[in-house]
Formats: C-alpha cells, sequence, structure tokens
C-alpha cells in the first residue's frame, strides 16, 4: 500500500522541486548535465539581441529609411551614454520611477482594502462597482484636460493621473481573488471550526494573494501609460515622457530611440519582477490541480 | 435481509451486524439492537430557496433516518438525488426546510467538533503543507490541545494513512489518491466522533479507489467512528457499508434500507467474489435501475 512514484528528471535544465522536497517513496535520479547549461537561454538572448543591433545598424548605415527617425543604433547608444554622463536623462528617470512607485503604493494602499471590502459586502460590491467599473473602462487620457483644469501642470497631476490608472485595476482583481475563492475550501473552514476572522486570515486573504499581485501586475502596466501620458500631454517640464517630447521637438532621433529603450528595459523590468513574485507567492498555481 | 421501505416514513432500529455475528472487527463491538442512535432525521424535507423565481427546489422529501453509535451508513443514489443535502445538514451547513436532524439529541445548528468531513475536492488548503494541513483542523478550536501534543496528533493521522515522510509536501505535488490520504487525516486528527464523507474516493482513478478503500475499512476498524459516506458506486456503498441506504431521485426519498451482512474485513477478504455480495449488489442496482433510466428519458 506504500505511495510509490517514481520521477526521473529528463530535462536538461531544470530539475524537479517536488521530487526533491518529498523523499518518501520517490526516487530522484542525478543527471550528467553540461555546467554551461543554465546560461544557454541567456546566450541565446544575448546573441539575439547583437544580431539584431547589426542588422539595426546596417539599416541604417544604409539609409534605406530616413535617418531623421531611424538613426544608428551606435547614435542610439552614444546619445544615451552622453546622457547619462552630462545628467540630461538621470534625472528624469529618476523623477518617472519615483512618480510610478509611489503612484503605485498609494494605488495598492487605496486599491487594496476596496477591493477587498467590494469582495466580502455584497453590499458594498453593489454600490461601488458601477463607478469602478465606469473608471476601469474609460481612457484615462480622456481624463488630462480636466485634471490639468484641476490641478495645473506640476506634479499633482503627473501623480494623479498615475494613481487614476493604477488602482481600478488592483480593485477589481481583489474583489475577484475574494469572490471566487474555492466553495469548498469555506466548506472545511467551517467544518474545522474557523471563525469569521480566522475565515479571512487562513482561506480568503492567502487565496486572494496571488489574485493581489496580478492587480498590481496589471497596475504596473496601466500605471505606466497613465505616466507617460502626463508627462507628455501635462506639460511639467519633467519625466521619461518629456524627454521623448523634447527630443521629437528637437528632431533629435538617437535621443528618441534612447528614451525608448530605457523605457522599454524598465517595463521589462517590472514586469518580469512580478512574474517573479507571482510565483514565488502562489507556486501551487504553475501545476494543474 | 433487506427490508423494503413501507412508504417513506422509515425507522430502522435493529443493527444487524452485531445480530449476525460476523467475523468482522468493528461490527461485533458495536452497540447490540438495544438502539443508541448518535443521528437522528425525523421527516426531514431539504431543498434550496430560489428567491429570484420565487421557487424552492426540494432535494429530499419526508426523510426519517437513524444512524446507530459506531455504525457506517453508505448512502447510495443517481446524481442529484439529494445524498449530498442530507450529509450538508448533518455537517450543519444547511437547515431542513421541514423536519429536525439532531445529533447527541441535540438538534443541528451549525458545524461543530464532534463532526468531521472529507470532501470530494479533497478540500486542502494549496499554500499549507500536508502537516500544516492537518494541523488546520486543530488549530482553530478553542479548547485546542499543547502545541507538543498537536504535533504529537497530525504524526498520528500522517501515519495512520500511511503519508509518514510527507509531511513537509504540498498538495500540488501529490496524487489525487495522497490528496485525499490528507483530507482523511485531517478529518481524523481530532478524533471526532462522526465522519461525514461526501463521496470521498469520486475522483481518484480506479485502481487507487480500490486501494483507499482497503485501507480506510482497515483505518475505521482502528477508530471506530460512526461513518455516514455518499457514494454513487453500488459497489462501494456494499462494500463499506453496515446499512446501505438507497435514496430514490426528484426529489430525494428513501427507497429502502439494505442491511450488508458480509463479514469483515471486506476487501481483503474475498468479499467481492462472494454470492452474497452478488445477491446485494444485484439488489441494489434493481432499486436504482429505474431510476437511472428515468432520469435519462427525462433528459
Amino acid at each position: 500500500m506504500n505511495p510509490m512514484t517514481t520521477t526521473s528528471s529528463t530535462s536538461a535544465t531544470t530539475t524537479d522541486p517536488a521530487a526533491r522536497q518529498i523523499g518518501g517513496g520517490k526516487v530522484v535520479e542525478e543527471l550528467q548535465v553540461s555546467r554551461f547549461a543554465p546560461f544557454r537561454n541567456t546566450a541565446i538572448t544575448v546573441v539575439n539581441l547583437g544580431i539584431f543591433f547589426v542588422i539595426w545598424e546596417v539599416v541604417a548605415r544604409a539609409e534605406v529609411l530616413n535617418p531623421l527617425f531611424f538613426p544608428r543604433i551606435s547614435a542610439t547608444f552614444e546619445a544615451m551614454y552622453t546622457g547619462f554622463r552630462d545628467g540630461v536623462i538621470a534625472p528624469q528617470l529618476g523623477h518617472s520611477l519615483s512618480n510610478l512607485l509611489i503612484g503605485l503604493l498609494i494605488s495598492a494602499a487605496i486599491g487594496i482594502p476596496v477591493g477587498l471590502f467590494m469582495g466580502a459586502s455584497r453590499t458594498a460590491d453593489l454600490i461601488l462597482s458601477p463607478y469602478v467599473w465606469a473608471m476601469t473602462s474609460l481612457p484615462r487620457v480622456a481624463l488630462i484636460p480636466l485634471l490639468i483644469l484641476m490641478l495645473g501642470f506640476g506634479n499633482g497631476m503627473q501623480l494623479t493621473i498615475i494613481v487614476l490608472s493604477a488602482v481600478f485595476p488592483i480593485m477589481v482583481n481583489c474583489m475577484a481573488g475574494v469572490k471566487t475563492v474555492d466553495p469548498s475550501l469555506l466548506r472545511a473552514g467551517r467544518v474545522f471550526g474557523a471563525g469569521r476572522g480566522q475565515m479571512y486570515t487562513k482561506i480568503i486573504l492567502p487565496f486572494t494573494l496571488p489574485f493581489v499581485i496580478s492587480g498590481i501586475n496589471q497596475g504596473i502596466a496601466r500605471g505606466l501609460v497613465g505616466m507617460l501620458i502626463g508627462e507628455l500631454l501635462g506639460g511639467g517640464g519633467s519625466g521619461l515622457g518629456f524627454l521623448l517630447d523634447r527630443a521629437g521637438d528637437q528632431f533629435d532621433a538617437p535621443m528618441l530611440y534612447a528614451t525608448l529603450l530605457i523605457l522599454a528595459v524598465m517595463s521589462v523590468a517590472l514586469v518580469q519582477l512580478m512574474r517573479w513574485l507571482e510565483r514565488r507567492v502562489a507556486p501551487w498555481r504553475d501545476v494543474a490541480a | 435481509m433487506a427490508h423494503t421501505a413501507a412508504g417513506a416514513q422509515l425507522q430502522i432500529a435493529s443493527h444487524s451486524g452485531a445480530e449476525g455475528g460476523s467475523g468482522g472487527g468493528r461490527s461485533s463491538v458495536a452497540p447490540g439492537p438495544a438502539s443508541d442512535p448518535v443521528i437522528v432525521a425525523r421527516s426531514v424535507t431539504a431543498g434550496y430557496e430560489n428567491r429570484r423565481t420565487k421557487t424552492r427546489l426540494i432535494a429530499l422529501r419526508d426523510v426519517s433516518l437513524e444512524i446507530q453509535r459506531g455504525e457506517f451508513l453508505a448512502i447510495v443514489g443517481p446524481s442529484g438525488c439529494g445524498k449530498s443535502t442530507f450529509i450538508n445538514m448533518v455537517a450543519g451547513f444547511v437547515r431542513p426546510l421541514e423536519g429536525t436532524v439532531e445529533v447527541d439529541g441535540q438538534p443541528v445548528r451549525g458545524t461543530g467538533s464532534d463532526r468531521a468531513m472529507v470532501f470530494q475536492d479533497y478540500a486542502l488548503l494549496p499554500w499549507r503543507t500536508v502537516e500544516r494541513n492537518v494541523l488546520f483542523a486543530m488549530e482553530n478550536r478553542r479548547n485546542k490541545p499543547s502545541k507538543s501534543e498537536q504535533a504529537a496528533r497530525v504524526a498520528e493521522a500522517l501515519s495512520l494513512v500511511g503519508l509518514t515522510g510527507f509531511e513537509k509536501a504540498y498538495p500540488h505535488e501529490l496524487s489525487g489518491g495522497m490528496r485525499q490520504r490528507v483530507g482523511i487525516a485531517r478529518a481524523l486528527v481530532t478524533k471526532p466522533d462522526i465522519l461525514l464523507m461526501d463521496e470521498p474516493f469520486g475522483a481518484v482513478d480506479a485502481m487507487t479507489r480500490e486501494a483507499m478503500q482497503a485501507e480506510f475499512e482497515r483505518i475505521i476498524a482502528q477508530t471506530r467512528q460512526t461513518v455516514v459516506f455518499i457514494t454513487h458506486s453500488i459497489d462501494e456503498a456494499v462494500m463499506l457499508g453496515d446499512r446501505v441506504v438507497v435514496i430514490s431521485n426528484r426529489p430525494g426519498t428513501i427507497k429502502e434500507v439494505v442491511d450488508v451482512d458480509l463479514p469483515r474485513p471486506r476487501l481483503t477478504g474475498d468479499a467481492k467474489g462472494s454470492l452474497r455480495f452478488a445477491e446485494l449488489r444485484e439488489h441494489i442496482w434493481s432499486l436504482l435501475q429505474d431510476e437511472a433510466l428515468g432520469a435519462q428519458e427525462a433528459k
């Protein structure tokens, strides 16, 4: 009657964590794998990007496209380098990043509790949901004229647009998390004597945690858009959006591309960070239940 | 040996296992014909109210049943016959619309530490390890034992279901059968009087299922709980139950209560090959056959 499961890892780059942890009846076999195997994916990415940049450089030098909006990649990196050296980029990058982070913190501080409350209370959901859904669906750009009217061109307006962009996806996800708690887990909680408070701390909140994270993930994506439109259209004279705007006005294509590259790296890094966090927080969600 | 229900009203006071003096361990220690009912349902009608359509769906109608202390009662019936509703009433999740359900002489008002449940879909907390899932059954109680006592009981329950060595594993790392062992350990760890099982082996594959049945029979012979076991498998009901309650469909009423006079242990023995097993199985099937066909027509 002993449970017997045999696990042999066949993949070169991954070992099955379950097999190692459980011990018990499982059998784990060591595999001979090249020392460089873990770096294979990184190597492929580097080579891939290298080829991409070389092709870019060749096409740009051939001047197939107008150099005014298609600069050489070498010029772009040069603009990035001088931008950082002369202190043109760093303060704007810092401004944008700190605005985004503060905005996200405020959004989380508002969105998580309100979302949880909406999930837990039918009445709260009924009262708040028309506003929440209207604000979730409304394109953020539409609010810019109103916000400028109310808050002027300062940092307050830029922050507000980030919060308005990020807070609703966070709220909606938290609400969905609470509402989709597996009913049989709730029944198990009742059978095994969990009181109202324990139901929240031991079942509902842990179940909702991955939803909170994916809410924040969406909040980051929306917040980035909010940040850029605030800086581009708000005319506040600061942030990466301002750099883009000014480079465009000055026909400074290398600087324009350099800023876009920085933005791309920034978004990818944030998204990857959240994905990593999601896996750490809810490892069971990767595996089919 | 099988008495036929006289209408829906039905009271079975005798306990066949004790009279039969069968070779099994648990039935010989079960209380004699002097009845000691631990769960009593009196003309229970249950169902679900739908306020929007202003209707109520009757799942069970006028069901009366006494379950003896230490008895293994299997309830079998087609899908949607209200057998889950019955166990949910005993657990304290739903209240009857009419009639009463009593446990130990007290009407059921919500869940209680005297009753534990094993769920079809395991209902384990995925963010907790095996041992912390089992611990969950104890840690919420007001008068819980000391930490070391809790740990000792968890270890005992896990060894009872054969999961020693898997304490630190997470449910998603285990097979379905092993997950349900965790579910059983969690239900047994507090040593409740009553074990409610809602199609516990319904989601595990056929081979694991037989192995789990045998093991469960062995475990219950040791712990001697009162068990209410819901299944839609006639074989499973006959193999495990001291009595089998056959419930008919739409709305659910008790069609017959069948005494199973097979000696225990049944699963490690050759009960399944015996003539008596075949007879009982055939009899229950004949009771349910019309139901199954009726359900086909209704669709």
